[in-house]
C-alpha cells in the first residue's frame, strides 16, 4: 500500500469532516449575525470571539480535507447552498436571542462531541487546541441558557423543540450503536453516535434541572434511519439560503477583492 | 450586576484593575472578562461583584469619651 493509499480517509470520515467543518463554517455566520444584536456588549464581545474561533477551525478542517483530495474552490468559493453539509437548525437565522442561543448552543456542542470523538492521528494536538476555544463558547452558551432558563422557559423549551431533531440527526441515527458505527468500526472515532447522543441529552437535562424547562425525549426514529442522508448528516434536502451562500463564498463583495 | 475584573501579569505582582463587565451571574460574569480582557497572557484574572467590595470609611472619631 502506498504512503498516499494509506493516509487516505474512508470516504465516510470525509463525510463526518466535511459536515463538522460546515457546521462550523455556519456557526461562524450566525455568531457574526449577531454580534451586535446581543442584549449586552458582553455578549456581542463573547460571540464575535466564538465567531473568530470557528472560522479558524473551518480553515484547519479545509486543509485536512484538501489533503484528502476535496476541491479547495468547492470547499471555499464553488458550491450550491444545497452541497452545504451543516447542522439543519443553522439553515437559517433566528429570530430572537433565547433561539439563537439555543441553536448555537446545540450546534456548537454537538459539533465538539463529533470533533472530539476522532482519534485519527490527523487530528492529533489539533484537536486539543480547539478544545480551548470551545471550553469558552460552551461555557458562555450554558451560563446564558441558565439564566433564560430562568427568566424565558418557555421561549428556552421552544427553541429545544424546535431544533432537537435536526441536532439528533447531525449527531447521527440511534442505529449507530456500539459495533454498528461505521467510523468506529473504522477506527476513526472512538465513540459511538449512539452514546454521543445520550451524553449530549444528558447534559442539557442536567444544565436545565430545577428550572421549568424540559428537554425533549431521545426517540430511535429521530432521525429515520432509512431517511438519513448520510453526506448531510440530516433528513430531508433542506439547505441554507442562497443569500447565506453568497455571503460565505464572498460573492457579495467580490468585486472589493484586492487581486 | 456589575463586576470588577482583576488581573496580574507575573505571580506576586499587584493586581491591576482591568475593567468591569455586566452579567447576570457569577458564570457568566467569568466568561465575559475572559473574552473582554484576555489581550495578555495573565498569570491570573478574577472577577468580584461590585456588592462585595467593602468600602474603606474616612470617619471622624467622635470627640466624646476620647480623653
Amino acid at each position: 500500500m502506498s504512503a498516499d493509499a494509506e493516509s487516505r480517509w474512508p470516504a465516510v470520515a470525509r463525510d463526518y469532516v466535511q459536515a463538522i467543518a460546515d457546521t462550523k463554517l455556519l456557526l461562524g455566520q450566525r455568531y457574526g449575525e449577531w454580534m451586535l444584536k446581543g442584549p449586552n456588549l458582553e455578549d456581542d464581545i463573547s460571540g464575535a470571539s466564538n465567531g473568530q474561533d470557528e472560522i479558524g477551525q473551518v480553515r484547519q478542517l479545509f486543509r485536512l480535507l484538501e489533503k484528502q483530495g476535496v476541491d479547495r474552490d468547492w470547499l471555499e468559493t464553488d458550491r450550491e447552498p444545497a452541497e452545504y453539509a451543516n447542522a439543519q437548525p443553522l439553515d437559517e437565522e433566528a429570530e430572537a436571542w433565547p433561539t439563537f442561543m439555543v441553536q448555537v448552543a446545540l450546534s456548537d456542542r454537538a459539533a465538539w462531541l463529533l470533533l472530539d470523538a476522532i482519534r485519527h492521528e490527523d487530528f492529533t494536538g489539533m484537536v486539543q487546541k480547539m478544545g480551548e476555544d470551545e471550553y469558552f463558547h460552551l461555557e458562555h452558551h450554558d451560563a446564558r441558557l441558565e439564566t433564560l432558563a430562568v427568566d424565558q422557559p418557555e421561549a428556552v423549551e421552544a427553541a429545544l423543540e424546535r431544533y432537537f431533531p435536526g441536532i439528533l440527526a447531525f449527531i447521527g441515527p440511534a442505529t449507530y450503536g456500539a459495533g454498528e458505527d461505521p467510523l468506529v468500526e473504522a477506527d476513526f472515532t472512538d465513540r459511538a453516535v449512539a452514546e454521543i447522543r445520550g451524553a449530549f441529552r444528558e447534559h442539557y437535562v442536567d444544565l436545565f434541572a430545577g428550572t421549568d424547562v424540559t428537554v425533549p425525549a431521545l426517540t430511535d426514529d429521530v432521525p429515520d434511519p432509512d431517511e438519513w442522508d448520510e453526506k448531510r448528516r440530516r433528513s430531508g434536502d433542506g439547505h441554507i439560503d442562497q443569500r447565506v451562500a453568497d455571503q460565505l463564498q464572498g460573492v457579495t463583495n467580490r468585486e472589493y477583492v484586492i487581486e | 450586576m456589575k463586576y470588577h475584573v482583576f488581573t496580574r501579569n507575573r505571580s506576586g505582582d499587584d493586581m491591576i484593575h482591568a475593567g468591569t463587565v455586566q452579567a447576570d451571574s457569577d458564570r457568566l460574569a467569568r466568561i465575559y472578562a475572559h473574552r473582554t480582557y484576555d489581550e495578555e497572557d495573565w498569570d491570573f484574572m478574577g472577577v468580584v461583584r461590585e456588592e462585595d467590595l467593602l468600602e474603606v470609611n474616612e470617619e471622624p472619631i467622635s470627640s466624646r469619651g476620647v480623653a
